[in-house]
């Protein structure tokens, strides 16, 4: 059975001039161990869905809806408060883009650590501490004794993220949501914090879900990604059939305007125009105003889900084929 | 810190200068002659000139400043020229009352404002809200005399539950008694303290509650009486706890009208009774008092901030 | 009220909602500047409190000039005939233990009132304001020695000095203004240091490419711009402040002397009829509210209508789980 199921989940804010959607009828599946990658650029949703998953979004003012929003069997959308504060944390963990505001400045780490496995666990303040120890050791923090009674802004940016990371699995989560967890660290820690999730997941079984603007890392790291545009899924498949033959407008202009460390010289491909008007819930393809592959027909259907070898789909009625070649 | 603070310390003698000047200078400028309106028209000359001479009245005012700082210097703040006791004594009898006064003042705003500042900024715009928000801004409007004059005329007059006078008349029995008659001036006093406190409390909740790391603490399943009492609070009470401190420091300044209307024997009745008796030596040596009572008190502030916030390392 | 292209197109969307006439919502979104001073004034008006206290006030203000024209009672003379009426068609308000009409004596003491507000806030706008910008624009020693002369000033309780200034020196206005307006000169003095300094930043950065205009007068009007919107919400504060210790220095017997009407005056004498004349106590205490909080709320607006910034705040606090 699937660990996550989302079908039609649609997260809107109304507003004085009309109902945005930030989140406009996502679906996937997310089975246990897999690690999913969700990019796109600034705006296109991806931290309203993860947010949305885990009903962190404040509603009022949004309000989040879904034909199915199912994590191991709890129906989130329906699940009352007490039972959602019991997933998160301990089923669903997440980790955020800026540690430095994410940890409690006025809090120790060592509280910060224990109060999630108290929470969740029921082990007395000393086994908690004893386990906050190896946490903390698990994720690379030397001395990790003495820093228990530290706070966030002893810290530089890396280990506050190793941090972060060590509360996140601190329950054993079966999912594990990186909200750009890298996107505020030097490109070296970057490295070193990718690589620490990588091994922690996959020695813990978690799935984890990357949310990312940075293609290359989602590509290094991801079984499948999930390619997002105007709060809407646009392509979503296979990591290697996604970057290798991308098949939807906008995948094609990420790829292209990504660079290459293989085609150094190479003009980079912006992609024009502006970020999509949210409020507008157009049934044709919302990339078209952007689109540099459009056909006469995208201006007049709205677009089909088309699915290509190796569990691919894409929302695109373009041919992109062609493309492909230019891009190995 | 010990550095910063030894360079808070070296300026409070020169701001304390400073305010004993002026009010020396103010004292100075009365007009009038100040023994012939105390002693009043029928005394004769030599009585007057000794009493000049003994309040050094007849020395330039430079002079009676320097030779004011030492007595000071030595502890000793002159007589009252009404009381003939000497104002250290007058001060020790005053300052107890005053200071329980605004203890009890400050208790009451930390009662009302605590919950009231947390519940509107968790309800924002709902009639909790607006309840806050209408305490607060009646707070700022209600001359404090005024409210003193309605809490005693229902409590005391209409009812008869609290008494009005019997501070510092020593003759309290039981707790009741001695509390008693502190209640409604603390009232008077405390609840319109409180408007400060609360706005405060709730502005710095509504931006703590807006922080990243209170996603963080919903994200790791934590109760919300958790998160707001743990995680967000503690971060409201470090700008809170020193507008606390300060707020008591000003506290006893404000106080006068209050002192004046129940008849309390504090250091604002003092300071009113001296003003309109030309009693110099008390307005200046209660007013330095204060004056260094406030300086303390915006020290603690700074201190406790110092010492609450893990960020703050001077 | 630019902003960036790059922005989240979430957070914009959600800002639209709030900012609605500075993007026409159905174009692709463009720039649009609209001059700081209309639309100050329009968020200004946007705010209900904001507003009815500006009405408000302006009806104290005419009400005080108009006295005469109001009421014909004379609010210093004794008629003991008249004492302690109750409200009535010929007395509004009722009158006192003396027989003088209650309204008349509201609308004649918020003459003294409403000019001791002014005076004070003009006491303390002619030295708060010099002061602080010589502190913000000369730093170094003159500013430490400014700002240390400005914390000795703010150690002194309020009301106690105006009692002991007022009480000593004599109730006449000057000493009034002078023994209110002294401690709020170093409050508003930090405050445009603050902004002076900060202001400063860019002018310098605007002063070095801008092509040898006297900096001095650029510096002035940029900085003048800068620092007017903290000044002026201060000002309303002050303003109330000034209006609750003149009351209360009347209350006390120092401040405005009898016969002469003044709201704080006329709480003290009603103290002996709460029973039996409760319209003594009600209206100068609901005239002083009125007057306070319609102040208040004019500083309140102002604030919001002068901060750009409150605009964003107010969006994304709206959206995130808090």
């Amino acid at each position: 059975m699937a660990l996550l199921t989302v079908r039609g989940l649609t997260t809107s804010f109304s507003t004085d001039q009309g109902i945005i959607r930030a989140v406009n009828g996502v679906s996937f599946t997310l089975e246990p161990g897999e690690v999913l990658g969700l990019v796109g650029e600034s705006g296109s949703g991806k931290s309203v869905t993860a947010l949305s998953i885990m009903r962190l979004v404040r509603e009022p003012p949004a309000k989040v809806q879904a034909e199915l929003l199912d994590f191991e069997g709890t129906d989130l959308l329906r699940a009352d408060p007490r039972t959602l504060r019991d997933i998160r944390g301990s089923g669903i963990a997440m980790i955020f883009q800026d540690p430095m505001r994410s940890l409690n400045p006025v809090l120790t780490i060592g509280r910060q650590l224990t109060e999630t496995l108290v929470r969740h666990i029921n082990i007395d303040g000393n086994a908690a501490r004893r386990r906050a120890i190896e946490l903390l050791e698990m994720v690379g923090i030397p001395m990790a004794e003495k820093h228990l009674g530290s706070y966030p802004h002893q810290f530089s940016g890396g280990m506050r993220q190793r941090v972060m990371i060590a509360i996140a699995l601190s329950c054993n989560p079966r999912l594990l949501i990186a909200d750009e967890a890298t996107t505020a660290l030097d490109v070296t820690i970057q490295a070193q914090i990718v690589e620490l999730v990588r091994t922690l997941t996959k020695n813990l079984g978690t799935a984890v879900i990357w949310i990312s603007h940075d293609l290359g890392l989602v590509a290094g790291l991801c079984d499948r990604v999930n390619v997002m545009y105007a709060g809407r899924i646009v392509e979503t498949g296979p990591v290697r059939e996604v970057f290798y033959r991308p098949s939807h407008g906008y995948t094609i202009g990420l790829i292209g305007c990504t660079p290459r460390v293989d085609r150094v010289g190479t003009p980079l491909k912006p992609i024009n125009g502006l970020p999509p008007n949210l409020m507008d819930d157009t049934p044709l393809c919302p990339f078209l105003p952007r689109c540099d592959v459009a056909i006469p027909a995208c201006h007049r259907v709205r677009p089909e889900l088309r699915s290509f070898p190796g569990g691919h789909f894409a929302n695109c009625l373009a041919d992109l084929t062609s493309r492909h070649a230019e891009l190995r | 810190m010990w550095r910063y603070f030894a360079s808070r310390l070296a300026q409070i003698p020169f701001i304390l200068i400073v305010v004993t000047m002026t009010i020396f200078v103010v004292v100075r400028s009365t007009p009038g002659d100040p023994v012939q309106i105390m002693l009043g028209m029928e005394t004769s000359p030599d009585a007057v000139a000794a009493i000049r001479k003994e309040f050094r009245l007849d020395r330039p005012v430079a002079v009676q400043y320097v030779l004011w700082l030492g007595d000071l210097a030595q502890g000793n703040l002159g007589r009252s020229i009404r009381l003939n006791t000497p104002v250290t004594q007058l001060l020790a009898e005053r300052f107890p009352v005053s200071l329980r006064l605004a203890a009890g003042a400050m208790l009451v705003a930390l009662c009302i404002s605590i919950p009231l500042g947390i519940l509107a900024a968790l309800y924002r715009n709902t009639w909790i809200d607006y309840l806050c928000t209408g305490y607060t801004v009646a707070g700022f409007a209600i001359p404090n005399f005024a409210l003193a004059m309605i809490l005693i005329y229902v409590f005391s007059i209409k009812l008869g539950w609290f008494p009005i006078t019997g501070i510092g008349t020593g003759d309290a029995k039981t707790i009741f008694g001695a509390i008693g008659p502190y209640i409604l001036p603390a009232l008077a006093l405390g609840t319109l303290q409180t408007a400060v406190l609360t706005r405060l409390l709730r502005s710095s909740m509504i931006d703590i509650l807006m922080q990243d790391y209170v996603r963080t603490a919903h994200a790791k399943g934590l109760t919300p009486t958790s998160v707001v009492l743990v995680h967000a609070l503690k971060n409201a009470m470090i700008p809170f706890v020193t507008m606390v401190a300060i707020q008591c420091g000003y506290l006893i300044g404000i106080q006068v009208t209050i002192e004046y209307i129940f008849a309390i024997p504090g250091v604002g009745s003092a300071v009113l009774s001296g003003v309109i008796n030309r009693d110099f030596p008390v307005v200046q040596g209660f007013t330095l008092v204060i004056a260094a009572f406030f300086l303390f008190a915006n020290m603690v502030a700074d201190l406790l901030y110092g010492i609450l916030d893990p960020r703050i390392r001077y | 009220m630019a902003f960036s292209i790059r922005e989240s197109a979430t957070e914009m969307a959600v800002n639209f909602a709030n900012d609605s006439d500075k993007i026409a919502p159905d174009e692709i979104p463009t720039v649009r500047f609209a001059t700081g001073a209309r639309l100050a004034a329009r968020q200004f008006l946007r705010n209900p409190a904001a507003t009815s206290g500006l009405v408000v006030l302006a009806l104290l203000c005419l009400a005080a000039i108009a006295a005469p024209w109001i009421s014909h009672f004379d609010p210093v003379q004794i008629k003991l005939s008249a004492k302690l009426k109750p409200p009535s068609w010929e007395h509004l308000l009722g009158t006192d233990h003396f027989g003088r009409d209650v309204l008349s004596r509201l609308l004649y003491g918020s003459r003294v009132s409403l000019s001791i507000g002014l005076l004070v806030v003009a006491f303390s706008t002619s030295f708060g304001v010099p002061i602080g910008m010589v502190a913000g624009f000369m730093r170094g020693h003159v500013e430490n020695g400014l700002m240390r002369l400005m914390d000795a000033f703010l150690t002194f309780p309020p009301l106690l000095l105006a009692v002991t200034i007022v009480g000593l020196l004599g109730p006449d206005l000057r000493n009034v203004m002078l023994a209110i307006g002294i401690v709020q000169v170093p409050v508003l003095a930090r405050i445009v240091r603050a902004c002076t300094l900060s202001a400063r930043e860019e002018v310098y950065v605007a002063a070095a490419s801008a092509l040898g205009a006297s900096p001095l007068r650029i510096a002035t009007r940029h900085i003048l711009r800068n620092i007017l919107s903290p000044i002026v919400v201060q000002l309303t504060i002050g303003f109330s402040a000034a209006i609750i210790a003149e009351a209360s220095l009347s209350f006390l017997g120092l401040g405005t002397q009898p016969p002469n009407p003044s709201w704080g005056r006329d709480l003290a004498d009603a103290r002996r009829y709460m029973a039996d004349a409760p319209w003594l106590f009600l209206s100068p205490t609901a005239t002083i509210m009125l007057a306070v909080l319609s102040i208040n709320f004019i500083g309140d607006g102002l604030r919001d209508a002068l901060d750009p910034r409150s605009w964003r705040t107010r969006a994304r606090a709206a959206s995130v789980k808090g």
